[in-house]
């Protein structure tokens, strides 16, 4: 787009490209106006800025432009931080913002929402990991847990709908039973953690919630390594979080790949050691469990 | 006055506050006698959970406006279409009585800044502008308002006031205008220009919304952080736009350290002390001093608001 006759200045197309990469610059606005992608679009000499941008009577145009400068990454680094607030108090707010000022220079915003802010955060946090250290998966798992959580709480979900209720699998012949489909409801998810951190989560949420505990720093110390198993759900538009076991995770993850519930129950078996006895008992209470819960929208024939 | 006469004829709504996620649950239980919402729209265009759930609440009781802050209006990016179907959606669904944005633009090359970033006042800005709205309104079919951003640079390469450019956008992109009083001042402040001079240039029958809100001094500049009470020179502006238009919807905005909701809804019931004939010389409020010490004391860097993120809910 050109400008009209009586515009002296660069085109607006020039204009936002130039004030976007001047503003956004990770050193600031007098870096971000020498560095080659402000250059290629206006080319200044130092201490020509106000051939573009009018200086006020208390500020230059260099400090005028650091506003908008130092906002755009304290807005960006508070709302990462709204985004995941468990993970951030794990790694002290210092440590987060430098993970976060580096994510945002390598996954800046596209979207018109900031609720997708955090999304690639935990890979981003797994492509920078240092190698040979397991610590990081935690920060990876704990980062991916938060995110779940997120997407759960204002994705679609089954409230007002009528679930399947404990009752409804009495006096299912199992013929029939093993070859329906148990359908979950559409906001149940599985997460295998290599760190407990669906413990951690919770044991920080309590710190937080104690006395004079909002807002530290966590005093948590970094778990021991180990697999954990959690499905998530919303029930009353409220986020629900449950430990399970392998075979429960086996279960669950083979009905949410919609097979038929003797597959599933086949999946559960192999990941399981109890006796045939055991396991149909525990199958029962799990299912009578769940049920009772929300888990499952409906069986289908 | 237009043929249409006060407000573009869209109602005068009251005194509304913004709607906060922190007060869901207070709002909820009481129902407060509160004239009108104005949501975030990005906050709910999206939404499948509560968010969403307890707006269908509101909009059953109260009139709903959508405020967004990502339609950037300004940008020499292409306009996200699926984008403004959204906000058609939610509207439909809410009722809502009009939509606004800001003049102003976000991001470019596909990025968003999340700011509120100024243009610069040109005629080729304003031939883009106003292209911009047409095609908007074209999609939206619902009234379409855009806001004076808070602003803390201008451009060399302008060539003509925000007011001028203000005015002109609106009458050949035939829109409405919301009047955010505290902006006024801040640009104002900041670009060392008379606010009572942008309120009286503006084409008053177009305004169909006045925006409040506090802000913070940092002596050498004020910034738009919608932390706090409005102050009493804001006021004083208020009390011009108020004379001038006749009055219309008035909206109180606060989006950071949000006090609890009956501490929101006195502040915007002040503005009753501006509406009436009889009006004390000096009306009780905040000063600039007062303000000025809260921001000088704050260790946070200063954010300028509207920020939009919900918490979820996890038990």
């Amino acid at each position: 787009m050109k400008p009209e006759d009586s515009d002296t200045g660069p085109p607006l197309d020039v204009v936002q490209q130039w004030f976007q990469a001047v503003v956004t610059h990770p050193e600031g606005v007098a870096a971000g106006s020498a560095a080659g992608e402000a250059q290629r679009l206006i080319r200044l000499d130092r201490g020509e800025l106000e051939t573009v941008v009018r200086r006020s009577r208390n500020l230059t145009a260099e400090e005028r432009l650091s506003i908008y400068a130092n906002a755009y990454w304290a807005r960006l680094l508070e709302c990462l931080g709204d985004c995941f607030p468990v993970l951030k108090k794990a790694l002290g707010e210092e440590v987060f913002d430098s993970f976060g000022f580096e994510y945002l220079q390598r996954y800046p915003s596209r979207s018109y929402t900031l609720d997708r802010l955090g999304e690639s955060f935990p890979r981003f946090l797994d492509e920078t990991r240092p190698p040979d250290a397991d610590w990081p998966d935690f920060l990876v798992d704990l980062a991916r847990l938060e995110l779940t959580l997120a997407k759960v709480f204002d994705g679609p979900g089954v409230e007002g709908q009528t679930l399947l209720r404990p009752d409804d699998l009495d006096g299912i012949a199992p013929e029939r039973f093993a070859a329906a489909r148990l359908v979950p409801v559409v906001c149940l998810r599985l997460l295998v953690s290599r760190f407990p951190v669906n413990a951690y989560y919770t044991a920080a949420r309590a710190e937080e919630n104690a006395e004079d505990g909002a807002g530290k720093e966590s005093e948590l110390p970094i778990p021991e390594p180990g697999e954990e198993l959690v499905a998530i759900l919303r029930r009353d538009f409220v986020v629900r979080r449950y430990t399970v076991s392998r075979p429960q995770h086996a279960l669950l993850s083979a009905l949410l790949d919609r097979v038929p519930v003797g597959e599933a129950l086949a999946a559960a078996a192999a990941a399981s050691d109890l006796g045939d006895d055991e396991l149909a008992a525990a199958l029962r209470a799990w299912f009578r469990f769940w049920t009772a819960e929300g888990f499952f929208h409906r069986l289908d024939a | 006055m237009d043929a249409r006469g006060a407000r573009l004829g869209h109602q005068n709504l009251g005194l509304g506050v913004g709607l906060r996620s922190v007060h869901f649950d207070h709002i909820l239980r009481t129902t407060p006698d509160v004239d009108w919402f104005e949501i975030i729209s990005e906050n709910y265009i999206d939404s499948g959970g509560r968010p969403r759930y307890v707006l269908q609440q509101l909009a059953e009781r109260y009139a709903i406006v959508m405020h967004g802050v990502s339609l950037s209006i300004g940008s020499n990016d292409p306009v996200d279409r699926d984008y403004l179907k959204k906000l058609k959606v939610l509207a439909r669904e809410v009722n809502a009585r009009w939509i606004s944005d800001h003049l102003c633009w976000t991001g470019v090359l596909g990025r968003n800044t999340h700011d509120l970033l100024p243009v610069p006042f040109t005629e080729q800005t304003l031939r883009h502008v106003v292209e911009r709205i047409r095609i908007v309104q074209d999609v939206l079919e619902r009234p379409f308002v855009l806001e004076n951003p808070s602003s803390y640079v201008t451009f060399t390469g302008s060539t003509m006031e925000e007011h001028e450019f203000i005015s002109r956008m609106a009458e050949e992109a035939d829109c409405g205008l919301l009047l955010d009083v505290n902006n006024v001042y801040v640009s104002s402040f900041n670009h060392d220009l008379d606010p009572e001079v942008f309120i009286r240039a503006l084409p008053h029958e177009r305004i169909v919304q006045f925006h409040l809100a506090g802000h913070s001094n940092y002596v050498t500049h004020l910034i738009d952080t919608h932390d706090g009470h409005v102050i009493d020179p804001v006021w004083d502006l208020y009390r011009l736009a108020h004379q001038l238009t006749g009055g219309v919807s008035t909206l109180l905005e606060w989006d950071a350290k949000i006090p609890p909701f009956p501490v929101l809804h006195d502040e915007v019931l002040k503005a009753k002390r501006f509406m009436s004939e009889n009006l004390p010389a000096e009306p009780e409020g905040e000063t600039e001093e007062a303000d000025l010490v809260a921001a000088a004391s704050s260790p946070m860097s200063p954010i300028p608001h509207p920020l939009h993120h919900i918490r979820p809910e996890v038990e």
